[in-house]
């Protein structure tokens, strides 16, 4: 075995994780043979040097596949999710039981609705600038295809509240008609304010 | 030789640049690299393909395969708009922070 056929044996080895594994394999060998046309003799110490090691490649190889597109889409859309069954499931408990701890965090949270609005709006900013780092432009189909599904609760709760579904004594306090007209014009105002963030978030992918 | 991290944070918009003259194969950008910085900016040549293939990735570059008479065919990569529009904008930030730069150690050297 020459000392080329080694290096690229044990990084197909370090690579047996990636499915692009050949294609990749293919530009390592075009590389060696490139240096071996060039430099009259390539060692297997000189291809490290040059090169890095099989294993240093492949770590940075793994890290690149780290981040894929449908992991960030399901991450944002669970954490949406999540926040929406926490809130439900702290306003059934608030009614339910007499907590001390439980009063005392509903109370703080609905005495704050401006604050846990421009939290939330945060939260999609942060959304945006994720995929717009991560995935520059062609993160653009991902972050609408995002939206459109992290929306869906969001959407639902306001119908049910708007149509009187879910009484409003249920978010008293906090629920009143200048509340309800914020959070409309909060969600028309969520695609711009996300979509601010991908484009900051594309700005520092390079 | 230069600070690895500063070389790190470089690769990318050197690469861009470089695509921006002409498609070009991994081997080739390095050698142009190495030829343009006269031997001082240079790069682990294996790590370039994981940057290459995140470029690829976030759409500034894209890439073809050309077949040669001897060896594995060639992937040759090419600037894309949306890369061309980075650059611009990435090497006129760069220019303003190297005259910052430049400004602030020139005071601190008089």
């Amino acid at each position: 075995m020459t000392d080329q056929e080694k290096y690229l044996t044990e990084l197909s080895r370090a690579l047996s994780f990636h499915s692009e594994k050949d294609g990749i394999l293919t530009e390592y060998e075009g590389h060696l043979k490139d240096m071996a046309e060039e430099e009259n003799e390539v060692s297997y110490e000189w291809m490290i040097e040059r090169l890095g090691h099989p294993e240093a490649i492949a770590n940075l190889w793994r890290e690149e596949i780290t981040v894929t597109k449908p992991k960030l889409q399901w991450l944002f859309v669970c954490c949406n999710i999540a926040l929406f069954i926490g809130g439900s499931l702290l306003t059934v408990a608030y009614h339910l039981f007499s907590w001390g701890w439980l009063e005392w965090t509903w109370n703080t949270l609905t005495s704050i609705p401006m604050a846990i609005i421009w939290a939330y709006v945060a939260f999609w900013c942060l959304l945006g600038y994720e995929i717009g780092k991560t995935f520059g432009p062609s993160g653009q189909p991902l972050l609408g295809k995002t939206f459109i599904i992290g929306m869906v609760p969001n959407l639902i709760l306001m119908l049910l509240t708007v149509f009187h579904i879910i009484p409003h004594r249920w978010f008293a306090p906090l629920i009143n008609q200048e509340f309800i007209w914020v959070c409309i014009i909060g969600t028309i105002l969520l695609y711009p304010f996300t979509w601010f963030g991908f484009r900051f978030g594309r700005r520092m992918s390079v | 030789m230069f600070n690895r991290e500063l070389v790190k944070g470089s690769t990318s918009l050197l690469i861009l640049q470089l695509l921006d003259d002409r498609d070009m194969y991994g081997y080739e950008l390095v050698k142009e690299m190495d030829r343009r910085s006269k031997s001082h900016f240079q790069v682990k040549e294996g790590t370039l393909y994981p940057a290459l293939h995140k470029l690829e990735k976030q759409g500034y570059i894209s890439y073809y395969w050309q077949d040669r008479e001897k060896g594995p065919a060639r992937k040759y990569y090419k600037i894309t708009v949306d890369g061309q529009e980075i650059l611009k904008e990435r090497t006129s930030e760069w220019h303003r922070y190297v005259q910052v730069m430049n400004n602030l150690i020139g005071k601190k050297e008089t």
